[in-house]
């Protein structure tokens, strides 16, 4: 069954490539759509309920080897799925050419089995393998208008990227000379017990800190993501970025989080990452450049989490984790409507949108206030459970970081909403209209999501804790 | 038992709530007259009536907290009264509520403590001392009963609602019933709840209010050039005797003040309505328009002639034994405050030669007529009462207020009667001799009646305390209000910085950094790279160290 979940996108990525060239892409969506859709009824199908499994039955075993690694996989596996539907629905809109429409669900396809790979992966040069399966077919698909802005902005994420690889790959190499093997038990082993494979693990971390966009590892990320096409800009934000980075680093934490240096790091780059990526939002004019700064702000909030070294932390960023890829795939797809009805998504050219297209205004105001943390939103919760797991770990100082960073995120959110959705229309936008079901669908599902699951959770918790 | 409905009545509280009933009886029938035609008449004699009904609530109530059910109840009567008077009168209508108000509230800290050093709210079963916190709560309990009774310094709004409140308002409230419910509870507060010696600071404390309210209160009428204010400023004057009587705590004292308290109320509300029936007639109160009403309106005349000698203590009007009693006690505690008192009465004596000249005598430049009867009767009722009290001195004095003391602190004295001291009678007389060659050499000196009194008010020192206190210098509630007024500068000061620190300040710095976030994202990879290799260092550094 797990191994469905690789070969299945494998065999669809064959198929799809069989049809005629000319009748291909079609079927290309709809088929890609079917591998998501069938990826999410496999997560709820066969474990309904996970969030409260994992919250109690790691109280017993903290940190041990026998965890539920494969519960956590869900999650990513379940956020691809909804992330990944939304980027094919707005890649259907949004993408012009056809060949492009095609090789996007052929590229998706790709990072899928990587995404996939790393949601189940239970050594460390797997690990590597996976992130960079995903790694190259992001790529491409950052350069796939083949623009200018597109080609530099892929091209720094090459060049981070190898980077990133270089440390990882060193790391994994040392992991073999060490300790023989690269699994998870033997680099807990080899951890323990030798400097080498210690610095080696650091090295490893730092990779995935490039990887995942946390300051000052992100310098690729902003122009990756505002450079991309928005279809891959909710692909990028929404799944890819975490799974090869912040999942990958939830995944070490559960190992290695009784290491207190590594807390302390986690705890530094997250607070870090929250400050520096929401003053910087504050500062953007460009929609998807606000959300890409944001992303990395948000990122901040998990890795904080785990720098708190409690299980009530994993699960604060696992659960934060999930709730970012609903509201910013819900904002890119809403970046993307705004985008195709008005030809612009620079925010002092925008204004009054909210009367013109409704539902992309609401949509995006109840992602806004998700990301910001405002109850009864899911984000809400996260953030809450978050800042909890860190005031009753001691760290007093990065709780209050965490809660006065989100004053900021309010700030830019708020400002995006006044310059984009409220206020006066520009003369220029008075015959601009609602987009179209294609964008509007994944929108509308997703701020749904959010506001049922906000909404469940309290109960939820309560029945878990019962 | 915190509240209880219990209420008393014995000699003092009957007494006092009869005689609240039968000034109201007699001032609403006034009304009636006087307030025909005005707008809102029938709103004036629901407060009016029912303000009797509260202030027979307080003086009977046998437990403090009940009292001051009834006596904060009264505020509101008092506010809506002073409301109803014209479209300016709010203002004084709220200087009246702010000033009772505060003084209320003074009381209620008082009844609180006393209530809890006592252990009971039930004013007969209360005994306490002024030693300590009980001192603090006499001071409490006398504000609020000072207050009540328009003595000095919470006198201002008196004045102020004298020309905006209805007149009947002001021969009841001010002229009669608050000087009753008042002295009354101070009566009851001194003698009573904290039975103060004569020896007592408490004692000196009450005797200082008094002389200071009779001089200064006095000097004022003594400048006024309007009938209505020149009698509000004797209302406060008046209040001085009393309080000066009962602070003495000598038995002579407390009976001249309780007294002179029931004989204020008679003269005082007579000579306002006296002053109603003028205004309703000639159309005015302002002395320099009036004059030579005498013939015009001999029965009105007559009414405010006797009001005037009792009021300045001419025998045998009532107001000169109830004087000459306080000057006893006064006298016995200290001659200083004799001297006062005394100065006080010539000055009373002035001010009404002043007023009833430039008012009833001279040349008349009006066409007035008689007031009808309903406004005649009170008036004449009145002063009758004034007449009778002062010739029948036994009858008020030994079955009314006497037997208020007990018959074991009277020590088989008799206080009825012609006064005992000769010596006290033949000083009144020479002063009130002084007061009428005064008033002949200022009317000479000025030429005309209303400038009586300017010898005085343009003496060299006398003139520039007058002019500060026009302006209100003097008044609590002005300065109140101006501290307020920089208090609230001050406090607007600190939110406008607070809102400064949020709303600018803060935003300032997070833009700064914003802009150096940006300055510092160039978009130039081998920065991006520099950095990365940077924090991979940092990562290191931190996790050996």
């Amino acid at each position: 069954m797990t191994y469905l979940l690789l070969f299945i996108p494998f065999a669809i990525l064959i198929l799809i490539n069989l049809f005629p060239r000319e009748k291909r892409t079609e079927p290309a969506f709809w088929l890609g759509l079917a591998v998501l859709v069938f990826q999410a009824g496999a997560v709820v199908a066969s474990q309904f309920g996970y969030w409260g499994t994992i919250l109690t039955s790691q109280l017993e075993s903290v940190f041990g080897f026998n965890l539920q690694l494969y519960k956590m996989g869900h999650v990513l596996v379940m956020a691809s799925a909804l992330a990944g539907a939304t980027a094919l629905l707005v890649a259907r809109a949004t993408l012009k050419n056809k060949r492009d429409r095609f090789n996007f669900v052929g590229l998706l396809l790709v990072s899928l089995i990587g995404i996939n790979g790393i949601a189940m992966v239970t050594d460390i040069f797997t690990l590597y393998i996976f992130i960079e399966v995903t790694a190259l077919a992001t790529f491409i698909l950052i350069m796939l208008n083949r623009e200018q802005a597109a080609f530099e902005g892929a091209f720094k994420y090459l060049i981070m990227s190898v980077v990133a690889t270089v440390l990882m790959l060193a790391a994994v190499s040392l992991f073999i000379l060490i300790g023989g093997g690269t699994s998870f038990l033997d680099v807990k082993m080899a951890v323990i017990s030798d400097p080498l494979a210690y610095t080696a693990l650091l090295l490893f971390l730092c990779g995935l800190f490039i990887k995942g966009g946390m300051v000052p590892f992100h310098g690729w990320l902003p122009d990756a993501y505002s450079s991309a096409p928005t279809a891959v800009s909710v692909w990028l934000a929404g799944i890819v970025t975490k799974a090869s980075g912040i999942y990958a680093l939830i995944r070490l934490m559960v190992i290695f989080g009784g290491l207190e240096p590594l807390q302390n790091i986690m705890l530094t780059v997250g607070a870090a990452s929250i400050v520096i990526g929401a003053l910087a939002a504050l500062g953007q004019k460009e929609l998807k450049r606000l959300l890409a700064y944001s992303s990395i702000s948000q990122m901040g909030y998990i890795v904080i989490a785990l720098g708190s070294g409690t299980v009530l932390g994993i699960f604060a960023a696992l659960f934060h984790f999930f709730n970012h890829t609903l509201f910013k795939a819900t904002l890119f797809a809403n970046v993307a409507a705004v985008e195709e009805q008005t030809g612009t998504q620079e925010m002092e050219k925008l204004g009054g949108l909210a009367q013109k297209m409704p539902i992309t205004g609401l949509t995006s105001a109840i992602a806004s206030l998700s990301t910001a943390g405002l109850p009864p939103l899911s984000g809400f919760w996260s953030k809450l459970l978050i800042i909890i797991a860190l005031w009753i770990s001691g760290h007093y100082f990065f709780a209050a970081v965490a809660v006065l960073a989100s004053v900021v995120t309010l700030a830019y959110f708020l400002l995006l909403q006044r310059q984009a959705f409220f206020g006066l229309v520009p003369a220029a936008l008075k015959e601009v209209r609602e987009a179209g079901p294609i964008l509007l669908i994944p929108a509308v599902f997703l701020s749904l999501l959010i506001v049922v699951i906000g909404l469940v959770f309290p109960f939820m918790i309560q029945m878990v804790l019962r | 038992m915190i509240l209880e409905f219990s209420f008393r009545f014995d000699q003092f509280s009957i007494f006092i709530a009869s005689s609240i009933a039968i000034f109201t009886l007699l001032i609403g029938l006034y009304a009636l007259i006087f307030m025909k035609g005005n707008r809102a008449s029938g709103q004036f004699l629901v407060y009016f009536f029912l303000n009797c009904f509260f202030a027979i609530g307080a003086v009977l109530a046998n437990n403090l907290i009940l009292l001051l059910f009834f006596w904060e109840s009264l505020l509101l009567t008092m506010f809506g009264m002073i409301m109803v008077g014209g479209r300016e009168s709010y203002k004084t209508a709220i200087k009246a509520f702010i000033i009772i108000g505060i003084t209320d509230l003074c009381m209620m800290v008082g009844i609180a403590l006393t209530g809890q050093l006592a252990g009971t709210f039930t004013m007969s079963a209360i005994s306490v001392s002024t030693a300590g916190l009980g001192g603090f709560a006499f001071i409490m309990l006398m504000i609020g009963a000072l207050a009540k009774a328009g003595a000095m310094p919470f006198h201002t709004w008196i004045p102020d609602a004298a020309s905006d409140a209805p007149l009947p308002f002001m021969a009841l409230i001010p002229g009669a019933l608050e000087k009753l419910i008042g002295i009354y509870f101070l009566t009851r507060v001194s003698l009573e709840l904290f039975k103060i010696e004569p020896a007592s600071w408490a004692s000196l404390l009450l005797m200082i209010v008094g002389a200071v309210t009779i001089i200064f209160a006095v000097l004022m009428a003594l400048i006024q050039k309007d009938f209505k204010k020149l009698l509000s400023y004797h209302a406060i004057s008046q209040v001085g005797y009393m309080v000066l009587g009962i602070g003495t705590a000598l038995p002579v004292g407390i009976i001249g003040g309780l007294f002179h308290m029931i004989n204020n109320a008679l003269y005082k509300s007579c000579l306002f309505l006296t002053g109603g029936a003028v205004e309703k007639e000639a159309g005015t109160t302002d002395l320099t328009k009036l004059g030579g009403l005498a013939w015009q309106m001999p029965v009105t005349f007559a009414c405010f002639v006797v009001a005037a000698l009792s009021i300045s203590g001419v025998p045998p009007f009532n107001g000169f034994f109830s004087k000459e009693l306080v000057y006893d006690g006064a006298l016995e505690r200290g001659w200083i405050f004799y001297a006062v008192a005394v100065a006080g009465s010539f000055f009373t004596a002035a001010s009404f030669l002043k007023l009833g000249h430039a008012a009833f005598l001279g040349r008349s430049d009006t066409k007035s007529k008689e007031a009808p009867w309903p406004m005649l009767l009170p008036m004449v009722v009145i002063a009758a009462a004034c007449i009778i009290f002062g010739v029948y001195n036994t009858l008020p004095i030994d079955r009314i207020i006497a037997p208020i003391l007990g018959s074991h602190a009277l020590e088989g004295h008799k206080f009825s009667g012609l006064p005992a001291n000769m010596f006290l009678v033949l000083m009144t007389l020479i002063v009130l001799a002084g007061a009428v060659l005064n008033h002949l050499y200022g009317v000479k000196k000025s030429g005309k009646a209303i400038g009586a009194a300017d010898h005085i008010h343009y003496a060299p020192v006398m003139h520039s305390l007058y002019d500060r206190a026009e302006k209100k210098i003097f008044d609590p509630y002005e300065i109140g209000m101006k501290l307020a007024n920089v208090a609230a500068r001050i406090l607007y000061g600190i939110d406008r910085f607070v809102d400064w620190f949020y709303e600018v300040f803060t935003v300032r710095i997070v833009l700064l950094f914003t802009s150096l976030i940006k300055w510092a994202h160039s978009g130039n990879i081998s920065t991006y790279v520099i950095w990365s290799l940077v924090g991979s260092i940092a990562v290191l550094v931190m996790a050996w160290r």
